[in-house]
């Protein structure tokens, strides 16, 4: 899976390539307009991930060229929490997703994953890991072939930490992606701990494994050999 | 204090004490200029009149004569003339008149061929002496007359030649730090106010400047550091991915990471508290404020429960509030998160709404600090190391802002907030 990686932030640059490649995907990067308009003019992509704010112009201009070229790779927009207006603007002119700055790691893996599968029709939309089993259309979860029934923040939990497995997700991290805006609650952080609980217990309960370890009391890992 | 009087009527005083003053020495000076005339007119008569009898009995004429005219006795040698001339006033009946007339006496010893007479001389001056009175009669009255119109102008005045002052006031007051734009130049053509005018237009000038650069300045640390603390943030999620590292420094990395969250929060907070103050959420409407609140009522439905609390909703369909939604979803967040950090378990959080407030209350614990500090930034109970301190500040400016009214009071153990119309 290959993508195109466009932020002026160097460090914040290297760093994002580096976990995705850590994550499977094979990464270009580009530090400009400039550059990544060159890069998407020749090279085919899967997914582009777009900071909106770059040096000689704004990087909607890339959904543009895009879109004006019939280029169908999935595009992912990276804005300023506080810039609403560029994060509309980006969906309308065809971008498939937003992130606000900061961000998590995580949730950039999820969110890339989400809209890759739903940008490349062919693919299959079952994901398996050990003995758990979950169909991402109609939202069902299996253990060894057994039926078990999840929340609507259960699978959201599930589908998170399966994205992200053999890592250790920070509250905070896990907060966001469950509840976005309202994740500054302080007491959300009882709230995770009571759903991956439920989660934890649905799980063992279908016969499954005990994936899900508290970590060094700032989060949680999905460890799947 | 020292006692405070209004500029016109300290001047009126004054002009009325110095008019008093001028009139006053005015009447002394004529008093006695008419003196000094009534003086030399007797006198020039008294030597005249002198000069003849002198003459007569010079020429013989004899005293009997003179006697018709006036009071004229010989003396004996031996008079002692150093008492003479003696002057005198005195009254005389006139019968035609039938009043008492005033008259100047000039008693004076006469010497003529070796003969000493003493002589009374007489002259009428009841016109003079009237003439001398009606100075102080007539200046009296002028001066009555000048000093009630001069208070009456001022008085009927002081309404027009002030009211340019009165406005310059009261754009002084209405500004507002950061909206210079309220502020129009008042017309006048007094020296004074436009001077005035003019020094509060550069004071206000330079003000904004200021004010613009610090904003400026908070806008952009709030604004870059957010890159960085991205990066100290990703960076300490590689630590905490490290498992050997993290057998050993867990507490450190929780730190940092927990900080730089905090910090990174602040920093996006702040810039949304520049935003709001720079009114770039403009988009006002009237909102209905029971659907956003049912919405926000739902979210936190999970939570509420989770921390042994209710949430309960008396919410007007009518009620509505003039604000951008996004600034309303704000304070309405702020509140609710608040009520439920601060709430006893077990109690129940009452949002209300009816025609022109809405108000949300819970059971807690009073303020460990003084009611008025509640609004400040960073004023935080210190219970939550989470909390920012930054919510109610935000809450307060945004009804600032909008032209509403926020009030907090502490009643049978339930915190109050009431936002207004």
């Amino acid at each position: 899976m290959k993508l195109l990686l466009v932020e002026d932030n160097h460090s914040l640059n290297k760093d994002i390539q580096e976990y995705l490649i850590e994550n499977g995907f094979t990464v270009e990067t580009a530090f400009n307009l400039l550059e990544a308009s060159e890069k998407l003019s020749v090279y085919k992509y899967d997914a582009l991930i777009i900071d909106i704010g770059l040096p000689d112009g704004s990087g909607l201009e890339l959904i543009k060229q895009a879109k004006k070229d019939k280029i169908n790779s999935a595009i992912l927009i990276l804005t300023a929490k506080d810039k609403l207006e560029d994060k509309l603007e980006g969906l309308n002119l065809g971008a498939d997703d937003y992130m606000t700055k900061p961000f998590h790691k995580a949730e950039l893996n999820a969110r890339l994953r989400s809209i890759l599968r739903r940008n490349l029709f062919d693919r299959d939309n079952k994901i398996a890991a050990g003995e758990i089993e979950i169909d991402l259309i109609t939202a069902e979860v299996k253990i060894k072939s057994k039926d078990i029934i999840l929340t609507k923040k259960e699978f959201d939990l599930l589908l998170y930490f399966i994205h992200n497995k053999n890592r250790v997700l920070t509250k905070e991290s896990i907060a966001e992606h469950l509840w976005g805006d309202h994740a500054d609650q302080s007491d959300n952080f009882d709230f995770i701990y009571n759903h991956i609980k439920n989660l934890r217990k649905k799980i063992t309960n279908a016969g499954g494994k005990n994936y899900i370890t508290a970590m060094y009391g700032m989060g949680y890992k999905f460890t799947i050999k | 204090m020292k006692k405070e009087f209004k500029l016109l009527p300290k001047i009126t005083f004054v002009f009325i004490v110095f008019a008093f003053i001028a009139f006053y020495s005015s009447a002394v000076f004529l008093t006695n200029e008419a003196d000094e005339f009534i003086y030399e007119n007797l006198d020039s008569r008294f030597q005249k009149f002198e000069h003849s009898i002198k003459h007569d009995l010079d020429r013989g004429g004899s005293i009997e004569k003179l006697r018709n005219y006036i009071k004229i006795d010989s003396v004996n040698k031996s008079v002692d003339l150093t008492k003479y001339p003696v002057f005198s006033d005195t009254t005389i009946y006139d019968d035609e008149l039938e009043s008492d007339r005033s008259y100047k006496k000039k008693t004076i010893i006469i010497e003529s061929k070796n003969q000493y007479y003493r002589v009374e001389l007489i002259r009428l001056v009841d016109d003079f002496m009237r003439l001398r009175e009606d100075i102080f009669e007539s200046l009296i009255p002028a001066f009555i007359i000048l000093a009630v119109t001069f208070v009456l102008f001022a008085y009927l005045l002081s309404g027009y030649y002030f009211r340019p002052f009165n406005k310059i006031l009261q754009a002084m007051k209405t500004y507002k730090v950061g909206e210079p734009k309220n502020i129009s130049k008042v017309k006048t053509n007094t020296a004074e106010f436009v001077k005035m005018q003019n020094l509060y237009h550069e004071m206000i000038d330079r003000i904004e400047d200021d004010y613009q650069r610090l904003k400026e300045y908070t806008e952009h640390m709030a604004h870059e550091i957010q890159t960085p603390l991205t990066i100290i943030r990703n960076k300490t999620e590689n630590l905490i991915a490290d498992e050997d590292l993290m057998d050993k420094h867990s507490e450190t990395v929780k730190t940092i990471y927990n900080q730089t969250n905090h910090l990174s929060k602040l920093g996006s907070t702040l810039n949304l508290l520049t935003k709001i103050e720079n009114n770039e959420f403009n988009k006002s409407e009237n909102l209905q404020t029971k659907p956003a609140i049912e919405k926000f009522i739902s979210a936190v439905e999970e939570l509420v429960k989770l921390k042994d609390l209710k949430i309960a909703g008396n919410l007007n369909p009518g009620h509505s509030f003039f604000i951008d939604p996004i600034l309303f979803d704000v304070i309405i967040r702020n509140l609710i998160n608040n009520s439920i950090n601060y709430s006893h378990p077990g109690s129940e959080i009452v949002i209300t709404t009816n025609d022109d407030s809405l108000q949300i209350s819970n059971y807690g614990d009073p303020l460990p600090f003084e009611e008025d500090k509640l609004f400040e930034r960073f004023q935080s109970n210190g219970k939550t190391s989470n909390s920012l301190g930054l919510g109610l500040a935000l809450i307060k400016k945004i009804c600032e802002l909008n032209q509403l009214k926020i009030e907090y009071s502490y009643s049978g153990g339930m915190h109050n907030f009431k936002i207004s119309n």
